[in-house]
C-alpha cells in the first residue's frame, strides 16, 4: 500500500515537474496605427516557463487580412520568442479586432491553445456621411448633401471633386477647418443613371489622398420589369474617375 | 440565527470563488462579437428564392473570388471598399435585397460589410448569408 501511494505521488511531482508551459507576456494587444497606415504590427511575446520543449503546431489568424510569423517552432525550456501579427488595414475603419489561435503540443489542454487578440482603432482619414446619395425615377431632383470631416491628423486644407458623369451637378462649400458639404444634384431624374464623384485632397503633398461618394438615379419598378437586353443602358455601370492615388 | 446567515454567505462567497477565477482567466477568450440578430440574417435557401430580387455580395478577399463565387457576385471587401463600392452601387435598386457572404459560419467578414453597407451607403434590407459561402457550395454543389 505504502509503495502504491509513493508510486501516485512521485508520478503526480513528475508530472508536475516535467510540465510544458508557454506564458504569453500580454494575450491582448491594442494598437493605434496613425492616419494612413498601411499595416498594424502586434508582437506577441511569450517564454517557455515549463521543464520541457513546446512545439508550435498551428498558429492560425482569423481573417485573411492578418498574416502571423513565428519565429521558432520548437521553444526550449527558459527560451523567449515572439509571434508576430501583421494586420493589413485596407480600406478599414473603427475599431478591429483580429484573432491569431496558436496551438502546441503542451498536454494540459488549457494550456495548448491561446488565443491572441489584437485590436486597432482606425480613424478615417476622412469621414464622409453619407458614401451615397439616390433618388428614385422621378423623384423631385432637389439637392442632397454629403458632410466631410478630416480627421485631426489628416491636414487636408483644399478637396476638389470631379464626377465622371454631366448628369450630375456637385457643389463644394466649406466650413470649419477640415470640414466640407458636397451638395449633389441630379440634372434630372427622368430615368436611372449614376456617377462617382471623386474627391482628390492635397494630403500628404508627396501623394495626395483620393476617395469616392456615389450618386445615382434609381429605378423604382419591381425587378421583373427592369430586366432589359444587355444592350439596353437602363442601368449604366460608370467606372470610378481615374485616379492612382485613389485610398484602397 | 447569526450562525446561519454567516455560513449562507460563506457558501455564497465560496461558490463565486470558482466563477470569479474562471471570469479572470477566459477574459480574453470571450467572444467579443454579439451575435447578429435573425432580423439580419437569411438562409440560403430564402435567398435563392428571392432570385433577381437579390444582389449578392462577396465579402472574401480577392484571390478566394476570384477561385469562384456565387454567380452573379458582386465583389466587396474592406481591403479594397472605397473602389468596390463604387463598381456595386449602380447595380443597386431600393426593391433589391442585399445578401452579403463570407467563407463560413465563423467569419465575420460578412457581418462588418453588411454594417458599412448600412450605416455608411444607408441602404436598408441588407442580410447576411448563414453559413457562408462554405453553406451555399453545400446546398448547390
Amino acid at each position: 500500500m505504502k509503495t502504491r501511494i509513493l508510486t501516485f505521488t512521485l508520478s503526480i511531482l513528475f508530472a508536475v515537474a516535467a510540465r510544458a508551459e508557454l506564458k504569453w507576456e500580454q494575450n491582448t494587444i491594442e494598437l493605434h496605427p496613425s492616419v494612413g497606415d498601411k499595416q498594424a504590427v502586434a508582437h506577441f511575446k511569450y517564454e517557455n516557463t515549463g521543464a520541457v520543449p513546446v512545439h508550435f503546431k498551428s498558429v492560425k489568424a482569423s481573417c485573411g487580412c492578418t498574416t502571423t510569423q513565428t519565429q521558432k517552432e520548437i521553444v526550449n525550456p527558459g527560451e523567449k520568442g515572439e509571434i508576430t501579427a501583421t494586420f493589413n488595414i485596407g480600406d478599414r475603419t473603427g475599431m478591429q479586432m483580429k484573432t491569431v489561435t496558436v496551438q502546441t503540443d503542451d498536454p494540459n489542454p488549457t494550456q495548448a491553445t491561446a488565443i491572441l487578440t489584437l485590436k486597432a482603432n482606425i480613424t478615417p482619414a476622412l469621414e464622409i456621411k453619407p458614401l451615397f446619395v439616390y433618388w428614385t425615377s422621378g423623384e423631385e431632383p432637389k439637392p442632397k448633401k454629403i458632410s466631410l470631416k478630416a480627421a485631426k491628423d489628416f491636414l487636408a486644407k483644399n478637396i476638389t471633386i470631379k464626377s465622371n458623369s454631366p448628369n450630375f451637378e456637385s457643389k463644394l462649400e466649406p466650413g470649419k477647418p477640415g470640414e466640407w458639404t458636397i451638395e449633389v444634384t441630379p440634372k434630372d431624374t427622368s430615368h436611372p443613371m449614376a456617377t462617382a464623384l471623386l474627391i482628390q485632397t492635397d494630403y500628404p503633398k508627396e501623394a495626395p489622398k483620393s476617395f469616392y461618394v456615389n450618386a445615382q438615379v434609381t429605378n423604382p419598378m419591381p425587378p421583373q420589369l427592369l430586366r432589359a437586353p444587355a444592350s439596353n443602358p437602363a442601368s449604366p455601370r460608370p467606372s470610378p474617375p481615374s485616379s492612382p492615388a485613389a485610398e484602397r | 440565527m447569526l450562525r446561519a446567515v454567516r455560513q449562507g454567505l460563506l457558501l455564497l462567497a465560496l461558490a463565486a470563488l470558482p466563477a470569479i477565477g474562471q471570469a479572470f482567466y477566459l477574459r480574453n477568450k470571450v467572444s467579443w462579437e454579439s451575435p447578429i440578430p435573425a432580423s439580419e440574417l437569411v438562409a440560403v435557401d430564402q435567398a435563392r428564392a428571392w432570385g433577381d430580387s437579390a444582389i449578392w455580395i462577396d465579402a472574401r478577399p480577392d484571390d478566394e473570388f476570384a477561385r469562384d463565387h456565387v454567380p452573379g457576385a458582386f465583389s466587396l471587401n474592406e481591403d479594397h471598399w472605397n473602389e468596390l463600392l463604387a463598381q456595386f452601387l449602380p447595380n443597386w435598386s431600393p426593391d433589391k435585397k442585399v445578401v452579403v457572404y463570407c467563407s463560413a459560419e465563423s467569419c465575420n467578414a460578412a457581418r462588418d460589410v453588411a454594417k458599412r453597407l448600412r450605416d455608411e451607403a444607408q441602404l436598408k434590407d441588407v442580410f447576411v448569408l448563414q453559413g457562408g459561402w462554405e453553406e451555399w457550395v453545400k446546398k448547390n454543389r
